[in-house]
């Protein structure tokens, strides 16, 4: 663990500057550039509030902000882990030439993702204001839960790296397993009112995503406290993943530029 | 013994590549029994000492195991046996252009090239307009990496690298880069590196009037092992006939 520390120490000005230039050389071919960021999430709630509300007549208090708060911390999730299937591969230039522990490279991505995430966030709390969703200091919860979001997102990406590593099929079968994980989240629906029991509580312990999506709501638009037991297990939980995949990084890494 | 200053010990290393490549899950489901697993040793127990301040050439063969040992010197590769010692000296493995961006512009590189290297942010600040001096790129600096012709592209890379210095150099076939003149330049530059007398240099190279000019002693491996060890005048004369 102290390793890791210090490794974290020598390696955070790397982590932000290529974070800021992977965000910097995604802009720099498109036309919209940075609109992009609003714009994906902001045409996908479009989406998913046309069959939630259209196809299936069923919608929620505040119905865009509450798909886009799902769909936001989703898409920090989903991407980060699905690019860690593929991310000493993908860096195989950086990774056959210099000495780097490899879960830098998964910050770095959660770093890009997070960026991404924030920016539209604003969006969230712009539309927040506009509907003048109320408010308490509930939401000062927001942070501990972004906590637990980045702990087990960084927990299974360490995983997904080493596998990926070693695996060549594992991309397909992550993409199909995210995409059940991804309707069992409720980003379109609401767990607690649509799924029956025992399920919706089961899924809401189990599912670190659904339980995140559904307290972030919670605090944010339903002026409510979120599952404070639940959240502290997952963090924990989340810990425990990240040590563990830590450890398994610094003993498997310097074989990944073998295998490949 | 007596007491003098080394830069790098190597002693018995060894370094395998297991040929299980990558696995399908089909594969695995199909043979549930362990599959044989080819083992290739490509370093075969090499040991050697360099005092600090020298340089050492590497010669051998086409798959002699060059490449491999400076990649586990440089932190690399793991060593399966034996241990490397770098006296907490600062290494890197002399290579182009590294976690290049090619849609960023040749100034941002430099920053990302250098902190993935282990610098920090003031020493490239620094060093920022010595690197864009020597690259010789003039206002391509402020251009991505992708409209840079091949040889800009290396001519930009190699600059980093070379002025950016480390304790420990290892380089593997870098001498020559860009057009003639640049060429003269920089191997101008590569000879005041390696004879800053605090610099120790490893070189893998082909060449044998390169190893001549700039070497003090000689590393032969053969198929892994060491063949011989000793300054130039010994060792090159004798890898020369077995060449030919």
């Amino acid at each position: 663990m102290r390793r890791f520390v210090e490794d974290i120490k020598k390696y955070k000005n790397y982590i932000v500057y290529s974070s800021k230039s992977q965000l910097k050389s995604e802009i720099a071919n498109s036309h919209l550039s940075w609109l992009w960021w609003i714009l994906d999430p902001l045409l996908f709630m479009l989406v998913y509030s046309f069959i939630a509300l259209v196809v299936f007549g069923k919608g929620e208090k505040y119905f865009p902000i509450f798909v886009f708060i799902g769909l936001n911390c989703w898409q920090f999730f989903e991407k980060s882990v699905k690019q860690s299937v593929k991310l000493v591969n993908a860096n195989k230039q950086i990774v056959s030439k210099v000495y780097i522990p490899k879960y830098i490279l998964i910050l770095i991505k959660m770093g890009f993702n997070g960026f991404k995430m924030l920016v539209s966030f604003s969006l969230v709390v712009l539309l927040m204001i506009i509907w003048r969703v109320p408010v308490s200091l509930n939401i000062l919860y927001i942070i501990p839960v972004f906590a637990v979001l980045i702990v087990v997102t960084f927990g299974f990406s360490t995983f997904m790296l080493h596998f990926g590593v070693f695996v060549e099929d594992l991309s397909n079968v992550i993409t199909v397993v995210l995409k059940l994980v991804f309707y069992m989240t409720g980003i379109f629906y609401s767990i607690t009112s649509r799924v029956p029991q025992p399920y919706s509580s089961l899924l809401l312990k189990f599912n670190p995503v659904a339980l995140i999506v559904e307290d972030l709501r919670r605090c944010m638009i339903y002026d409510s406290v979120p599952h404070r037991t639940a959240l502290l297990v997952w963090f924990i939980a989340g810990s425990i993943l990240s040590v563990l995949g830590i450890k398994i990084i610094y003993k498997y890494e310097n074989s990944y530029v073998k295998v490949m | 013994m007596c007491e003098q200053n080394y830069a790098i010990e190597v002693d018995n290393l060894k370094v395998r590549y297991k040929c299980l490549n990558k696995i399908s899950i089909k594969k695995s489901l199909m043979s549930l029994k362990k599959s044989n697993v080819e083992v290739f040793e490509a370093v075969r127990g090499v040991s050697f000492k360099i005092p600090q301040g020298q340089i050492m050439g590497v010669v051998g063969k086409n798959g002699s195991g060059k490449s491999t040992m400076l990649k586990a010197i440089a932190g690399i590769f793991a060593a399966d046996e034996g241990t490397i010692n770098l006296h907490n000296h600062s290494v890197s493995l002399l290579s182009i252009g590294v976690g290049f961006d090619k849609r960023l512009t040749g100034r941002e590189n430099i920053f990302l090239s250098g902190l993935l290297l282990g610098f920090t942010e003031d020493k490239i600040k620094e060093k920022l307009n010595e690197i864009i001096e020597f690259s010789e790129l003039g206002e391509f600096i402020d251009r991505p990496v992708k409209t840079y012709s091949s040889g800009m592209y290396s001519k930009l890379a190699f600059s980093i690298t070379a002025i950016l210095e480390t304790e420990i150099m290892l380089l593997d076939e870098v001498l020559s880069v860009g057009d003639a003149k640049f060429k003269k330049k920089s191997y101008k530059k590569m000879k005041s590196l390696i004879e800053n007398s605090d610099r120790t240099v490893i070189i893998v190279s082909h060449s044998s009037e390169t190893l001549k000019k700039l070497c003090d002693t000689i590393l032969w491996l053969h198929e892994g092992k060491v063949k011989m060890i000793g300054p130039i005048d010994e060792v090159l004369p004798l890898y020369d006939e077995f060449m030919s």
